[in-house]
């Protein structure tokens, strides 16, 4: 009897809640829809026709799309995907390392200035980023005119294909050098840099042999991750036409029956051996990790200071090299941001009208006249607007922002919630974590397939029979899919932080009355809080710019930003609509640079100080403002004395 | 005031605490002292409620605890690293406690006053983070957050580990004032045999995972019951066989004399064993000097004040006065035995 009363107590019965409401989450989220795709496979049905009498009979044949891929050409997508993640493998690492010790490791004038071109990446992204590209570098792109221009023998179309994806992923994809090797960089002990040079090691020597055995496990790690971003490429295969296996997947799972031979089936199975390719590659990145890493054994770690390059050809070649990948990440920008103030006109020359600016492709709307075919002029009321006064802009913007911020703040919340666990319970919070880390295992576009297919049916009981892919139901499915692909990223990235967490810090709490509870609310939420919330902007920022989910769940009630970029790439002018589409698509990645700036500003600059560095900003805000106090009042003081 | 009665603890097959009694009394200083793994943190662990001992009883003023949940225990922590909540100003640390019990604001904010003035903390440092206070003011702010909810006893888990040497010779004698000045029973867990024996009203000495011996810092110091407790306290010299033989003491024991006992060059003594040899090596401590001497039978280690006349230079020849009185003998260890 005593026994089942304390069953019933609060905590136990929260708890047996959490732990029924997570398994329901992962069974019907994760493994129901992901087992469902792998199903399809062999569940393809084939017709076939006795030539004898002519009867047709249908039968299902488990093998049928495995023969069509080896006797087809799906193999093509599979092949083309693996180059691109090996030829990215070698100029991300080649780009993200130069990067890295440009800015970090040598002493380059200019540095800071170059730090922040080289991060631009971070809020400059995604489709934003292919889009942009295209802006410049297309057959009628500005950069590509402006080229041809100069030199007419020039292929106007050497920005498409292979060439275009290698040349666009290469720069968009070391925002993680960017990230994670320049803080293991920084945090190298100086102390043994030194203790090379004094052993007689030369700087190159010192960079071989010292500096770059510290880097290998983010550099395998980030090697990994950059191979698998290659293989499931998407926004810029797609937009730039390269024939890889996302954009075929997408493409399969939105054709029928009537058009090409079982596609649903032919997706599941390119899905599949997606996943198969990324869970061989996160095994081989786990065992590695599992190897151990190099630590520093210092107790006094000393900071790094930048080397001098003393050879002055190499010092000169070091900084032309630093320049120009500069000039390369930040022509995009500053051409999207001068020419999100071009009028239409300006931009469909292809020139840049110096005294001719405008805001229009932010704000208001004007008519567009045109001369048609039969020699009158027409006109098209409202047809140039800025992304605030255009419905379709606006509403993909605002669509991308709700959905990714609370997907961001729910993956944070479960995260931050089942760490705790975790760290409490070793051997059922093991159980937690791999099946948080579970969607790493799958390819994004396999779960969103899973999801797109599974749900869009009035038969999955434990969602109350409602089709999910239905009318507005598509958001809260992509609100899931979001949060469910952003698990594994936010558990590996806030469970780090955890670490941090001093076991003596709980004990005192406990110490001093505190339960559970309170204990994780008012003292080790506070200490991971800047973490939880850089995850959530990195989450956020990563989900508003997002293409892969959004085109595979493509539907009118869904609409989101990355979609409204694209329909703007396809429709600009058709009909006398959307004229400026191009300026508005430029106006649009200008605001959203400055939100994800302004989101990445906040939790990196402003939550990541600690209570200290506020207590002293807070007192010499006070300090001036007794200053300017000082100032005034005697002036106060004089004027009422004076009269 | 605290018995500890037959306490076992085991972490799955390693006991780490084997069957340990100990009594402290009310308002006393008493300190648990013993090498790395030896079991004192885990005890303190035990009284504060952490551990759950595999058998054994925690009794506090006659009321078995063994039971009682940590935050009704009314047992004040001072953590190695002071474990201050680091989002917090040294005031909301201070509260802490307080605010949890949930008592009114008024009384929370003249409590935790009282307790800054009594431990020195300006009203100013009261309004800072605890990353801006340095680290003997941080010990401040922690021993006032253990106190503030006035417990019935406070433990120390080597509060003085992290600080330097200068810091924590300073801070030994303001914690021994404190300590006296609200009259708390408190229990001291360090490895520092200097710290116990300054500190300390009583010693226990741990050793994997049992007490050696309970005493007064004399007690053990002097008269040390079993050769690791004098061999863990101050520094010593083992006598050789050659060196027993000459002072005629028993061959089946073992015979130790502290350093401070072996005079250089001394008055004659009749009941002093004379030892001559040269010095192998002087140790220059400004107060004392520490010899050691190279004899026939052994090399001895002497430590005599330095009196700024007889300083022995290395090589010159000296003579050690060696008085059986002073030797402590034990029973050999069973490897040693014949």
């Amino acid at each position: 009897m005593r026994t089942g009363t304390r069953w019933l107590k609060p905590a136990n019965i929260f708890r047996l809640f959490g732990f029924g409401l997570f398994i329901y989450l992962f069974l019907g989220f994760m493994v129901l829809p992901n087992w469902n795709t792998l199903t399809q496979i062999f569940n393809t049905t084939v017709k076939t026709v006795d030539p004898a009498t002519g009867l047709e009979t249908v039968r299902r044949d488990p093998w049928a799309v495995i023969r069509f891929f080896f006797a087809g050409n799906m193999g093509k997508y599979v092949l083309n995907s693996l180059k691109l993640g090996v030829f990215l493998v070698v100029t991300v690492n080649i780009v993200g390392i130069s990067i890295v010790l440009l800015t970090e490791y040598f002493d380059i004038r200019g540095a800071r200035i170059l730090r922040l071109g080289y991060m631009t990446t971070l809020i400059y992204s995604g489709v934003a980023l292919v889009t942009g590209y295209l802006f410049l570098y297309d057959n009628n792109g500005i950069l590509t005119t402006a080229l041809v221009n100069a030199y007419p023998g020039m292929d106007k179309n050497w920005f498409s294909g292979f060439n275009a994806v290698m040349f666009t992923m290469t720069f968009a994809c070391t925002s993680n050098h960017m990230l994670f090797l320049r803080n293991a960089i920084r945090s190298i002990d100086y102390n043994t840099v030194e203790a090379a040079r004094n052993l007689g090691a030369r700087p190159m020597k010192v960079l071989w042999k010292v500096v770059f055995p510290t880097l290998i496990p983010t550099l395998f790690s980030l090697t990994v991750m950059t191979f698998i971003t290659g293989l499931c490429a998407m926004s810029a295969p797609t937009l730039l036409g390269y024939d890889s296996i996302n954009p075929e997947i997408v493409r399969l799972a939105g054709s029928s029956i009537a058009d090409e031979a079982f596609p649903q089936a032919r997706a599941a199975l390119l899905s599949i051996i997606l996943a198969l390719f990324t869970i061989i590659l996160l095994t081989v990145l786990s065992a590695y990790e599992r190897r151990g890493h190099y630590l520093s054994v210092s107790k006094t770690k000393a900071r790094l200071v930048k080397q001098k390059i003393h050879n002055p050809v190499a010092n000169a070649l070091a900084h032309v090299y630093a320049y120009a990948l500069f000039i390369i990440y930040m022509t995009p920008v500053v051409m999207i941001i001068i020419f999100s103030f071009q009028t239409y006109s300006a931009i469909r020359m292809k020139t840049l009208d110096l005294g001719n600016w405008t805001l229009l492709n932010y704000f208001g709307q004007a008519d567009y006249s045109y001369l048609t075919s039969r020699g009158t002029y027409r006109v098209r009321e409202g047809a140039v607007s800025g992304v605030f006064s255009n419905a379709d802009t606006l509403g993909g913007i605002r669509t991308s922002f709700i959905l990714s911020a609370i997907a961001a703040a729910a993956a944070c919340v479960i995260v931050v919630v089942a760490v705790n666990y975790i760290f409490k319970r070793k051997k059922t919070g093991a159980l937690v974590e791999y099946a948080l880390l579970f969607p790493w295992l799958l390819p994004t576009i396999l779960i969103c397939y899973s999801y797109r297919t599974y749900f869009n049916s009035s038969d999955v009981w434990y969602v109350g029979n409602t089709n999910l892919y239905y009318m507005h139901n598509v958001r809260l499915l992509i609100i899931i899919a979001y949060t469910v692909t952003k698990l594994p990223f936010s558990l590996r990235m806030i469970k780090a932080a955890y670490y941090a967490i001093d076991d003596e810090l709980e004990d005192a709490a406990r110490n001093l009355g505190a339960g559970g509870l309170t204990t994780m609310l008012r003292v080790k939420l506070p200490i991971i809080l800047p973490s939880v919330l850089a995850v959530f902007a990195l989450n956020f920022n990563a989900l508003f710019t997002e293409y892969d989910m959004s085109a595979t769940f493509a539907s009118s009630y869904g609409t989101t930003y990355a979609m409204v970029m694209q329909s703007m790439t396809r429709e600009e002018g058709l009909y006398g609509f959307n004229v400026n589409a191009s300026g508005r698509r430029a106006a649009s990645t200008v605001f959203i640079m400055l939100l994800s700036g302004l989101v990445l500003y906040l939790v990196y600059g402003v939550g990541a100080r600690d209570l200290g560095e506020r207590l002293a900003l807070r007192g010499k805000r006070r300090a001036r403002r007794a200053k300017w106090a000082a100032r005034l009042l005697p002036r106060k003081k004089a004027a009422g004395g004076s009269r | 005031m605290i018995r500890l009665e037959n306490i076992t603890v085991r972490f799955d097959r390693f006991t780490a605490l084997d069957d340990i009694s100990v009594q402290v009394n009310e308002g006393e200083f008493f300190t648990f002292l013993g090498p790395s793994g030896c079991g004192k943190t885990t005890t303190l662990r035990v009284i504060a409620g952490f551990i759950q001992p595999a058998a054994g009883r925690v009794m506090v003023r006659g009321r078995d605890i063994t039971g009682v949940p940590i935050e009704e225990r009314n047992i004040g922590i001072v953590f190695q690293s002071y474990a201050l909540f680091p989002t917090m100003t040294v005031r909301d640390n201070i509260a802490f406690g307080l605010k949890i019990k949930k008592l009114p604001a008024a009384q929370i904010r003249d409590r935790v006053a009282d307790i800054a003035s009594k431990v020195d903390l300006s009203s100013d440092q009261l309004g800072k983070a605890v990353s801006q206070l340095s680290g003997g003011q941080q010990q401040r702010v922690a021993i006032a957050r253990a106190l503030v909810t006035e417990p019935a006893i406070i433990c120390m888990d080597e509060p003085l580990s992290n600080l330097d040497a200068k810091l924590r010779v300073q801070l030994r004698n303001e914690l021994k004032h404190m300590q006296q000045k609200f009259g708390i029973t408190t229990i001291y867990v360090t490895h520092d045999q200097e710290e116990a024996l300054t500190l300390s009203d009583r010693i226990a000495v741990f050793n994997k995972g049992v007490i050696e011996q309970v005493g007064t810092p004399n007690e053990v110091y002097n008269h040390s019951k079993t050769q690791f407790v004098c061999n863990f306290i101050g520094d010593i010299n083992r006598l050789a066989e050659e060196t027993c033989a000459l002072m005629q003491l028993d061959p089946a024991k073992a015979h130790y004399i502290r350093l401070e006992r072996v005079p250089v060059n001394p008055q004659p003594d009749a009941r002093m064993a004379l030892l001559r040899g040269t010095i192998k090596s002087r140790e220059y401590y400004g107060m004392y000097i520490k010899y050691t001497v190279q004899t026939p039978q052994q090399a001895v280690r002497s430590i005599v004040r330095n009196d700024g006349i007889s300083i022995y230079e290395p090589g010159q020849e000296v003579s050690l006065g060696l008085n059986p009185l002073n030797v402590m003998s034990y029973p050999l260890d069973e490897e040693e035995s014949p």
